[in-house]
């Protein structure tokens, strides 16, 4: 690994868990306030994280292993906010519903 | 109030005061690196470190031990058992951490013998309390343990969060025996070492403050209980799923076999998905309770546990988990900043709403607000965030400079050091850290003035 790619391959590691976490938190704020735009915003978070993703799985020296767990990762992103907040709404109807 | 939680106020005040000296001992660990000789040879930078390390892992120690003495009689509608024996146990605690302060300061080191060992510094790092510190270290957990066991025996009332709380009272007080070295091979001594470090940190520790925060939300949010329940199993598994095996990724470079490049970096991989799970519940949260809540400091901190944990452990972390990553950055100051972020946002931010729940309950005050707490929120925030960017930056100057071009001899590591990057980095880290310091000064000021008498809104009573 060269010095650059080093420092170019950590970054966009960071910045892929940024924006999942970009998407995770606009994805709730969008839902709880019921703002359509935030949703979306956190959907262009998403799309970021799938992008870095790639980018991180064309251009970075990290192993072919490594690669496949990063690309898996950005799905799964995608996948833990709605899934969080179904629960949570389920949980708490159940409470209501028991109130 | 209990007398438990008379006790739980003194850990609190105990552990204020040695977060306080823990700052006091990282500014000056800070200055070693602008001012290498400074105090050369009176007070080196080693002991400097270990005050600063040391005081953190004991802060934060009683800080939880503070929280669940604080509401376990609450949680089980009873005193806690063997009271006279944890109130023995606290003075037998500050006595120790004095005397091992004492000796830290003045003594510092021994000659290589068992002398040493015993009475002076243990030679485990992290953990270099002399050797019979850590054995009084032992015996109060094992109160404390008795302590919350006990109670719920007495009581005949288990809850799920207490559940959780006892079974993680095994391996807090198990994993803490590999505090006593006991192997000569560097390799297998820190393999162990580290079942210390990580499993206490990530694993017990993690499950402690969830069991901490489920507590809190109840109280500060009235979020009922199945809920924090519920949630707090999910977070558990996931937390111990990921983390337990997340270990590997301090076995890249020890001398472990090659596998642990492959498990380590995986299940590393894994942490930061439960930690975007908890940022969701936050907002979740926050939304449900528009918020709106009596007590707005420990609200806010607990919402910035949940953030801080996703940025410090997750993006932090997964920056440089991955060993072709590790190997050029593993230790540096990147990895102090990772670690200042993680423990900041996992521990820190719990504890100092802990802290305001407190706060409330003994003013006797319907609402907790003002202006001072924000003051303290935004200077500790603001300070822990620059510095970590500061260590960042230092810290990839040395991982560039200093491994990836210079090849890690110690040349590299001492022209890397000099790195204009580098200086700059740890100038910034300086500045940052008196930044925190004001925060902190702020935050204990706020922590003993009397509070405001404002009115609860009604909004906030009714459970999620």
């Amino acid at each position: 690994m060269t010095p650059t790619a080093l420092i170019e391959t950590a970054v966009l590691l960071g910045l892929l868990v940024l924006a999942g976490g970009g998407y995770g938190g606009l994805y709730s704020a969008g839902r709880i306030w019921s703002r359509p735009g935030l949703i979306r915003a956190g959907g262009v978070c998403w799309i970021a994280a799938f992008a870095l993703a790639l980018t991180i799985a064309i251009r970075s020296p990290l192993d072919p292993g490594w690669k496949l767990l990063v690309l898996v990762s950005a799905v799964v992103y995608a996948i833990i906010p709605p899934m969080t907040w179904r629960y949570l709404e389920r949980l708490h109807d159940e409470q209501e519903s028991q109130r | 109030m209990y007398r438990s939680q008379k006790l739980s106020l003194r850990y609190y005040t105990a552990a204020v005061a040695l977060f306080g000296v823990m700052i006091v001992f990282g500014l000056l660990s800070a200055l070693y690196y602008l001012f290498p000789s400074l105090l050369f040879n009176v007070f080196n930078f080693n002991m400097s470190k270990i005050m600063h390390i040391d005081t953190l892992v004991i802060w934060l120690l009683m800080g939880f031990l503070g929280a669940v003495y604080w509401y376990l009689p609450k949680e089980l509608g009873r005193e806690v058992e063997g009271m006279w024996l944890a109130e023995l146990m606290f003075w037998v605690f500050c006595a120790a951490v004095a005397v091992v302060a004492v000796v830290f300061l003045f003594v510092q080191y021994g000659g290589a013998n068992q002398t040493s060992l015993w009475l002076i510094n243990q030679g485990r790092k992290y953990v270099e309390a002399p050797r019979w510190a850590a054995i009084g270290i032992v015996v109060v957990m094992a109160v404390f343990a008795y302590n919350v066991i006990a109670t719920c025996i007495k009581a005949r009332r288990m809850t799920g969060i207490m559940w959780v709380l006892v079974l993680d009272l095994i391996p807090l007080l198990a994993v803490y025996m590999d505090a006593f070295p006991a192997d000569t091979n560097m390799s297998t001594d820190l393999y162990w070492w580290w079942w210390l470090v990580h499993m206490w940190v990530e694993s017990t520790w993690e499950v402690l403050i969830g069991c901490v925060m489920a507590l809190v939300l109840m109280d500060v949010m009235g979020t009922s209980r199945r809920i924090v329940e519920t949630w707090l199993y999910i977070e558990v598994m996931l937390v111990l799923g990921a983390g337990i095996l997340g270990l590997g990724h301090h076995y890249f470079w020890i001398g472990t076999p090659q596998y642990w490049l492959s498990i380590g970096g995986f299940f590393s991989a894994l942490e930061p998905l439960p930690l975007l799970g908890m940022v969701v519940h936050a907002i979740y949260d926050a939304g449900t309770h528009r918020l709106k809540t009596n007590n707005q400091p420990a609200f806010y901190w607990i919402t910035a546990e949940a953030f801080g944990n996703f940025i410090g452990a997750g993006i932090w972390g997964f920056m440089m988990t991955l060993p072709q990553i590790n190997l050029f950055s593993h230790g540096t100051q990147w990895t102090v900043s990772h670690g200042h972020f993680a423990f900041y946002g996992a521990y820190v931010c719990g504890i100092i709403a802990v802290l305001y729940v407190a706060k409330q309950q003994t003013s006797g005050v319907d609402m907790l607000a003002g202006r001072a707490w924000k003051w303290g929120f935004g200077l500790l925030n603001f300070g822990m965030v620059g510095m970590v960017m500061g260590l960042l930056l230092a810290g990839m100057a040395q991982a560039f400079f200093g491994r990836a071009i210079g090849g890690s001899t110690l040349m590299a590591f001492t022209s890397a050091s000099e790195n204009p990057w580098f200086v700059s980095g740890m100038w910034a880290r300086m500045f940052f850290g008196v930044v925190f310091a004001a925060g902190y000064v702020v935050l204990v000021y706020d922590l003993l003035t009397s509070p405001r008498r404002v009115p609860a809104p009604k909004a906030q009573a009714e459970p999620a």
